[in-house]
C-alpha cells in the first residue's frame, strides 16, 4: 500500500504529461495492430473519440482515487514506467527520433498559435510547479511505456477544457506513433488539418447536397447494372442436351406453397448423401392454376423430390413440356409495381370497389398494407349483422366469410365511407375498442383491425387488388388527403397523377394538341399529335433538332404542353369538367388555370386540358346556358350563375342560392330587347347599362336582365357567383348608359322625336302639344241608349247604357242581367237616322252635323290629304305648327280689338316667313279685318270656348275615323285659321238646326266671306306658288268648277259663286261651308 | 398596340334624317355608335375620319336607307406578349386585377414574385414585400400580359409581374 501510496504521488508529479497528448493510451493497441501512415491519416478522429471516452473513464477513476488507491493496479504501473522513463527521456535527447518529435511539436505550434498559447500556459504552470518541461524532450524510446496512466485529478480538467477547445492535441503526433512512422514518413499534421477542413466542409453542405454527391460517386446507375453480359437470347434457349420441365399437378392456390416446399426440401437435403435431383422448381400463379414445373433430368427424380409432399400430387399425370414451349414459361410478365401512396381498388369484400391508398407493400411481393376509408356502421345494425361482429362463433365466421366472397354486398347494409371515428365506436362497441399507443390517440383497434388517422390499415393480397386502370377520381382521392391540421389540402397529385398514368386513356389526346415527350429517348422533343391509334401518338416535331418529322411516341411518356396564357377547357373525369380558363401556372404536368366563369384558380393535370378557342365563355352544353334567366316557379326567376354537368346554380330573384336540376326549371325567359325599367332617379335603364347600388355595399354591375323591379347585374370583380347580383330597380342608380342615352339629354345628336313630323304627330298624342279629346258637354247622349257590345268578353251582347265617364260606361246588359263596365270605344250605337251601328265617337260627335254628310266628306278628303299636309306644312315649319293658327284665332280679337289697322303691318311683314301671311297681307287690310273680325265675330258668338274647342274637334276627326277625316278637318283648320271652329260650335251646340242657318244667313256671308277666304288664296298665289295651289287643289274636289273661278277669282269677287256651288253640289261640304262659314260670316257681315 | 385601322360600318338612318345634313348625322352617329366600343379583338379608340360615305340604300319594306360608312380609327388590341401600364383596380387573394385603360388584367399570385406576398390584414389589404412594393387598389403596374380572352363585347387578359422591370412603377 505504501509503495501504491508512494507512486501515487509520483503519479501526481507527472501528470502533467497527459497534457501534453491523452491519447497513448491506445498507443499501444495501435502498436499491436501494426500501425501504418493510413493509420496515422486516420488517427485524429480515434483520436478524439478515444479522448472523450478516456475522459470519462479517468473520471470515474479519479473519484475512487481520493480514497482507495488500490483500486487502481493498472495505474500503478503505468505510473511506475512512466516515471522511470520520464527522467530517461530528459536524458537521452539526442536520438535522432527525438528531431522527428521536436519538428512535430514544432510545427504543430507554428500552426496553432491558439494552442501554442495555450500549451505554454501550461507550460508556465508546470515551471512554476517547479516542474522542468518535459514535453519537448520525450524519449522515444517511451513508445513501450504506457504513459497515458499519469493521470490525476488537475489534468481532468485540462483534458476536458483542451476537449472543449477545438482538440488542441489532435494535430499532434504522439512519439509513440512517429516511432511507427517509417523513415521518411510524413509526420506533420498537414493532412490531419486537411481531413479536418473536409470534413468541415462537409457538414456546411446541407444534407441534401451530401447525399447527392454520395449518390453521384456511390450510387450504381441500373442501366448499368442490368445488362452487364450480353449474350444472344437464342444461345439461351433450351435444347435437347437441357433438363426437361415437367407439369405436376397441385392443389389449386397452393401452387407457391408446394414451390417452397420443395425448396425446403432441397435445402435440407443438399448437403446429404442423397441430395434432390431436381434442378428447379417453379409456379406460373395464375395463369396455370392447379400446376407446378420441375426441372429435372428424369421423370423418377420428380418423383423422390416430391414424395410426401402436401398438396402436390406427383402420382397423378405429369405433363412434358415440350422444348419449345419452355421459353414460354419463363416468360416474365411484367408484374405491377406499387408503390406506396398510389392508389388501387379492392376486387371484394365490404370494400369492393373502394379506391385504397398504398401504405406499404410487403417485401415477398404478395401483399400490400392498405388505407381504406372504412365503411363502419358501429354496431347500429347490430341486430341483422350480428354473425358479422361475432367472431367467436365459427359457424357465424364461416357464414360471413361467403357472404364475403361471393361479394354479395348489399348496398343497404353496406354503411357510407366515412373515417374512423373512436366516439362513434364506444357507444356501442366499447368492448372491442382498444386504443394502440396513449401517445398517439388516433391509431385503434377496433374488432380487430386497426384504424390510423381514421383510416382502415390492412393486409390484402395482390390478388385481391385491382391495380390497372384505378382511375381516381379527385372526389375519391381527397377523402385520403386528411386535411392538414390549417385545413389545407395536401394531395398527392404526384402518387395520384402514377396512377392516372397507368389508365391508358388513349382518348385523351386528339391530333391537333401540343404535346411534349417527357419520357424515353425522345425526351424533350415537341410537337403537334398528327394521329393517334391506341396508346401511339404519332407527333409531327415543330421545334428542335427533329423538326419537321414525324415521330411515333407511346401515350405513356406523353404530356400536353401549355404554356402561360393559353385559354383551354377541362375535358377529363375531374370535376372541373368542362370549366374553361386561362393557364396561370404549370408546374410539371400541373397545370393551374383561372376558370373564366367563376374567377378561381383550379389545379388540374394537363392531360385533362384541350386548348379551347379564345374566345366564347363555353358554359354549359345544355339548355341552359350561364346568365340565363330562368322562371323556377310561377313567382321566382333566377339567373343561371353556374352550370355543371348535372346541375345548375341559380341565383333567384331574392338574392339566394339554390342548386336545380334542369327539369326543375319551367322555362328560360328570353331576354327582352327592349325592357325598361327606371332607377330611383327616373332616368331610364336597359340592358347593359352601367348601374350602381345606392344603399348598401354600393356594388356596380352591367344590367344583363330586367325582371319586374328586380335588375341581375354582372360584375367581373366579384367572385361569388361568378359574378352575378341581383338588385331592385329603384335602388341603383345610373353609372353610364350604353350608348350614352343619359347623357345624351338633348345636347347632342338628333333627337328623332323632334325632328320627324310623322312622329311628332303621332307623339304628339302624349306630348304637351297633344289635343285634348272631344269633350261633349251636358248630359251625355249615349246614356240611355240601347247598345251592343262590339268588343272583348261581351262581345256581341245587348245593353243599356246606364251611366258614363269620360271612357267607359256602364251598361246594363239584357242577357244577364248585370250591369257591366266597358269602354265606350267598343260600344255600337244605333244610328237613330240609318239604323246602322255606329261606334260612340260617330255618335256622339258626328250626330250633329250630320251622318250622312260624312261619306261625301270621306269622298273628298283623300284627295285633299296630301296637299293639306304640304301646305301646312310651311306654316307650321315657319310659324310653328299649327299653333300660329291658334294663336291666330285666339289672339285675334286682341289685335283686332288693340289696333286693327297697326296690326296688319306687322302681318306683312311675317309674309315672308308665313305662307298664308302674304294672303293676308296681299289681300290688303279688307281681308284681314273681315278675317280677323270674323273671328272675332265668332268668338263673340259662341264665348270663349269655341278656340278650345276647334283643335278639339279637329282631334277627335283625325285620330279616330280616318286620316282623310283629319285631314279634311284640318284644311280648314290650315286654311282659315280659327274659321272652322266655330263651325263646330255651332255643330254640336246647334245639332241639326244649323244646316238652314248656313243656308240662309250663310250662302249670304259666303258670297261675301268666301271672297275674302279665297281672295288671300291667290294672294298666296303671288307669293308662295305651293300653298295656294294646294288650297286649289283642296278645293278641287268640291267640284271642277271652282277652279276656273278661282282663276278667275284671283281678280275679284266672282268666287263667291263658284263656292257656293260645290257646297250646294256636295251635301258634306256644305257642312264644312257651314262649319267653317258661319264664324266668317258671322265675322264677315259684322265688319 | 395601337394601330390606324380602316374599317367599315353600315349605318341605317331613318327617313327623317334624309336631308342636306345627312353626312353630318351619319358622321355623328358612327361616332356615337363606334368609339370606346369593342370589338372582342380591339378597342376603337377614335375615329379619325369617315372617308368614304357611300349612297344610301332603302331597305324595302321600311323606309330605314342604309350607308355603308368607311373609316379609319385608332384602334388598340393588346397582345399576348405585351408589357403595358396598368392601374390596380381590386386585390384579393388569388392575385390583382389591375386596368389597362378599357382592358381588365389579371394578375394571379403565381405571376406575383414570390417575395411579394398577400397582406389581408393591411388596410386596404395589399400585396407586399415588405418593402417599397406595395400593390394595392389604385397602384400603378407595370404588366406583361401573357394571355388574352375575347368575348364578344369585351376583352380579358391575364397578367404576369413576374419578370425583371414589371411591377410597381
Amino acid at each position: 500500500m505504501t509503495s501504491a501510496a508512494l507512486l501515487d504521488q509520483d503519479f501526481g508529479s507527472e501528470s502533467e504529461d497527459d497534457n501534453f497528448n491523452p491519447a497513448p493510451a491506445d498507443d499501444s493497441d495501435n502498436d499491436a495492430a501494426g500501425e501504418s501512415d493510413n493509420e496515422v491519416t486516420e488517427r485524429p478522429r480515434t483520436n478524439g473519440s478515444e479522448q472523450t471516452r478516456r475522459s470519462t473513464r479517468d473520471e470515474g477513476r479519479n473519484e475512487d482515487d481520493q480514497g482507495d488507491t488500490s483500486a487502481r493496479p493498472k495505474e500503478q504501473h503505468s505510473n511506475g514506467r512512466s516515471g522511470g522513463i520520464g527522467g530517461a527521456a530528459e536524458d537521452d535527447d539526442a536520438v535522432g527520433e527525438d528531431d522527428d518529435d521536436i519538428k512535430a511539436n514544432g510545427a504543430g505550434e507554428d500552426d496553432e498559435d491558439d494552442e501554442e498559447d495555450e500549451e505554454d500556459e501550461d507550460d508556465e504552470d508546470e515551471e512554476v510547479s517547479g516542474r522542468p518541461r518535459k514535453r519537448a524532450r520525450r524519449d522515444p524510446r517511451n513508445q513501450f511505456l504506457d504513459v497515458e496512466a499519469e493521470v490525476d485529478e488537475e489534468d481532468e480538467g485540462d483534458e476536458e477544457d483542451d476537449e472543449g477547445q477545438a482538440d488542441p492535441f489532435i494535430a499532434d503526433t504522439h512519439p509513440d506513433d512517429l516511432a511507427d512512422l517509417p523513415v521518411g514518413a510524413e509526420t506533420d499534421d498537414r493532412r490531419h488539418r486537411e481531413l479536418d477542413r473536409q470534413r468541415e466542409l462537409d457538414q456546411q453542405l446541407d444534407a441534401e447536397k451530401q447525399a447527392q454527391r454520395l449518390k453521384e460517386r456511390y450510387g450504381r446507375s441500373r442501366t448499368t447494372a442490368t445488362d452487364a453480359v450480353v449474350v444472344p437470347k437464342r444461345l439461351l434457349l433450351p435444347s435437347v442436351e437441357d433438363p426437361s420441365i415437367w407439369g405436376v399437378r397441385c392443389k389449386p392456390g397452393k401452387e407457391r406453397e408446394v414451390v417452397f416446399a420443395i425448396m425446403k426440401r432441397v435445402e435440407e437435403r443438399v448437403m446429404t448423401r442423397n441430395p434432390l435431383p431436381i434442378i428447379s422448381a417453379f409456379e406460373r400463379g395464375g395463369t396455370m392454376m392447379g400446376y407446378v414445373y420441375v426441372e429435372a433430368r428424369k421423370q423418377a427424380d420428380i418423383f423422390t423430390a416430391l414424395d410426401g409432399l402436401s398438396n402436390v400430387y406427383p402420382r397423378t399425370k405429369i405433363v412434358l413440356v415440350a422444348i419449345k414451349e419452355m421459353p414460354d414459361l419463363l416468360r416474365v410478365t411484367k408484374s405491377q409495381q406499387l408503390q406506396p401512396g398510389g392508389y388501387v381498388r379492392l376486387k371484394r369484400g365490404k370494400y369492393a370497389g373502394d379506391l385504397a391508398q398504398i401504405d406499404d407493400v410487403e417485401t415477398n411481393g404478395l401483399e400490400a398494407s392498405l388505407r381504406i376509408v372504412p365503411r363502419l356502421d358501429y354496431g347500429l345494425n347490430e341486430d341483422t349483422n350480428a354473425p358479422m361482429i361475432d367472431n367467436g362463433v365459427k359457424g357465424d365466421a364461416q357464414k360471413r366469410k361467403r357472404q364475403g366472397g361471393l361479394g354479395l354486398v348489399n348496398p343497404a347494409a353496406r354503411p357510407p365511407q366515412r373515417l374512423f371515428s373512436d366516439v362513434e365506436a364506444k357507444k356501442k362497441h366499447s368492448k372491442y375498442l382498444q386504443a394502440m399507443s396513449t401517445f398517439d390517440k388516433k391509431h385503434w383497434t377496433y374488432l380487430g383491425e386497426t384504424y390510423i388517422n381514421g383510416f382502415l390499415i390492412k393486409d390484402f393480397k395482390f390478388q385481391y387488388l385491382i391495380t390497372e386502370n384505378v382511375n381516381p377520381t379527385l372526389e375519391e382521392v381527397t377523402k385520403f388527403t386528411a386535411g392538414a391540421e390549417d385545413g389545407t389540402e395536401n394531395l398527392d397529385l404526384t402518387a395520384l397523377a402514377a396512377s392516372l398514368k397507368n389508365s391508358t386513356a388513349s382518348d385523351s389526346y386528339l391530333p391537333g394538341d401540343m404535346v411534349e415527350v417527357y419520357e424515353g429517348e425522345q425526351q424533350g422533343v415537341c410537337g403537334k399529335a398528327v394521329s393517334v391509334r391506341g396508346d401511339i401518338v404519332t407527333v409531327s416535331v415543330t421545334d428542335g433538332e427533329l423538326r419537321g418529322q414525324s415521330i411515333e411516341v407511346p401515350v405513356k411518356g406523353l404530356r400536353k404542353r401549355f404554356s402561360e396564357g393559353d385559354h383551354v377547357k377541362v375535358i377529363g373525369g375531374s370535376r372541373f369538367r368542362d370549366e374553361v380558363g386561362m393557364v396561370v401556372r404549370i408546374k410539371d404536368d400541373r397545370v393551374t388555370i383561372l376558370s373564366d366563369l367563376s374567377m378561381q384558380e383550379i389545379t388540374v393535370f394537363s392531360k385533362d386540358l384541350r386548348e379551347a378557342s379564345d374566345s366564347g365563355v363555353a358554359g354549359g352544353l345544355g339548355l341552359y346556358d350561364i346568365h340565363d334567366l330562368v322562371q323556377l316557379d310561377p313567382a321566382t326567376v333566377g339567373c343561371v350563375t353556374k352550370v355543371d354537368r348535372e346541375s345548375l346554380r341559380v341565383l333567384d330573384q331574392n338574392g339566394s342560392i339554390r342548386s336545380v336540376i334542369p327539369s326543375q326549371i319551367s322555362n328560360k325567359i328570353e331576354r327582352r330587347r327592349h325592357a325598361v325599367a327606371t332607377d330611383r332617379n327616373g332616368s331610364e335603364i336597359r340592358y347593359d347599362d352601367t348601374v350602381r347600388e345606392v344603399g348598401g355595399e354600393q356594388k356596380q354591375g352591367v344590367i344583363i336582365h330586367i325582371y319586374r323591379s328586380f335588375l341581375f347585374l354582372h360584375n367581373r370583380e366579384q367572385t361569388e357567383n361568378s359574378g352575378i347580383f341581383v338588385v331592385r330597380a329603384t335602388n341603383v342608380a345610373t353609372v353610364a348608359a350604353k350608348g350614352g342615352r343619359v347623357t345624351q339629354g338633348g345636347s347632342n345628336g338628333p333627337d328623332l322625336t323632334k325632328m320627324n313630323p310623322a312622329m311628332q304627330r303621332n307623339g304628339g298624342a302624349n306630348g304637351n302639344s297633344a289635343m285634348p279629346p272631344p269633350k261633349s258637354f251636358g248630359r251625355d247622349r249615349a246614356v240611355g241608349q240601347t247598345v251592343t257590345i262590339r268588343r272583348g268578353p261581351y262581345k256581341g251582347l245587348l245593353g243599356i247604357v246606364k251611366d258614363t265617364t269620360d271612357s267607359e260606361a256602364r251598361v246594363e246588359l239584357h242577357t244577364k242581367g248585370r250591369t257591366i263596365t266597358v269602354a265606350k270605344d267598343t260600344l255600337g250605337f244605333k244610328d237613330p237616322l240609318t239604323g246602322q251601328s255606329i261606334d260612340y265617337q260617330r255618335f256622339a260627335g258626328g250626330r250633329g252635323r250630320g251622318g250622312g254628310g260624312r261619306g261625301g266628306f270621306g269622298g273628298a278628303t283623300p284627295s285633299r290629304v296630301p296637299e293639306w299636309s304640304g301646305g301646312r306644312t310651311p306654316t307650321a315649319a315657319a310659324a310653328g305648327g299649327r299653333t300660329p293658327g291658334w294663336g291666330a284665332a285666339s289672339r285675334t280679337p286682341a289685335w283686332s280689338g288693340g289696333a286693327q289697322s297697326g296690326r296688319t303691318p306687322t302681318w306683312k311683314q311675317d309674309t315672308m316667313s308665313g305662307g298664308r301671311t302674304p294672303a293676308y297681307g296681299a289681300d290688303g287690310g279688307r281681308t284681314v279685318n273681315p278675317y280677323a273680325d270674323g273671328n272675332r265675330t265668332a268668338y263673340g258668338g259662341a264665348g270663349g270656348r269655341t278656340p278650345a274647342w276647334d283643335p278639339g274637334a279637329r282631334t277627335s276627326y283625325g285620330n279616330p275615323s280616318s286620316d282623310a277625316f283629319s285631314a279634311g278637318s284640318k284644311t280648314p283648320y290650315g286654311d282659315f285659321g280659327g274659321s272652322k271652329t266655330p263651325a263646330y260650335n255651332s255643330d254640336t251646340t246647334f245639332g241639326g238646326s244649323r244646316t238652314p242657318a248656313y243656308t240662309s244667313s250663310y250662302n249670304d256671308s259666303w258670297a261675301s266671306n268666301n271672297r275674302p277666304y279665297d281672295a288671300p288664296t291667290p294672294g298666296k298665289d303671288l307669293n308662295t306658288a305651293p300653298t295656294p295651289s294646294n288650297g286649289y287643289t283642296a278645293a278641287t274636289p268640291a267640284g271642277a268648277a271652282p277652279t276656273p273661278k278661282f282663276s278667275g277669282y284671283g281678280a275679284d269677287a266672282p268666287t263667291p259663286g263658284g263656292a257656293p256651288t260645290p257646297y250646294s253640289g256636295q251635301p258634306e261640304t256644305p257642312a264644312w261651308g257651314g262649319d267653317d262659314g258661319p264664324r266668317y260670316e258671322d265675322g264677315t257681315p259684322s265688319p | 398596340m395601337f394601330f390606324l385601322y380602316e374599317l367599315e360600318r353600315v349605318i341605317s338612318l331613318h327617313p327623317s334624317f334624309f336631308g342636306p345634313r345627312v353626312k353630318e348625322y351619319l358622321t355623328n352617329r358612327l361616332l356615337e355608335d363606334v368609339e370606346g366600343t369593342c370589338t372582342g379583338q380591339y378597342y376603337i379608340i377614335c375615329v379619325m375620319d369617315a372617308y368614304d360615305i357611300s349612297e344610301g340604300r332603302v331597305i324595302p319594306g321600311s323606309a330605314v336607307a342604309e350607308y355603308t360608312v368607311h373609316y379609319r380609327a385608332v384602334v388598340w388590341r393588346p397582345f399576348k406578349g405585351e408589357t403595358v401600364d396598368a392601374i390596380v383596380s381590386s386585390v384579393n387573394r388569388m392575385g390583382v386585377f389591375a386596368d389597362v385603360g378599357p382592358l381588365p388584367v389579371f394578375v394571379s399570385y403565381h405571376l406575383i414574385p414570390s417575395d411579394i406576398k398577400w397582406d389581408p390584414n393591411a388596410t386596404p389589404p395589399q400585396y407586399t414585400d415588405n418593402g417599397d412594393q406595395v400593390i394595392e387598389k389604385g397602384t400603378h403596374l407595370r404588366i406583361k400580359l401573357m394571355g388574352t380572352r375575347s368575348d364578344v363585347g369585351n376583352m380579358f387578359a391575364i397578367g404576369s409581374i413576374k419578370e425583371d422591370f414589371l411591377g410597381t412603377l
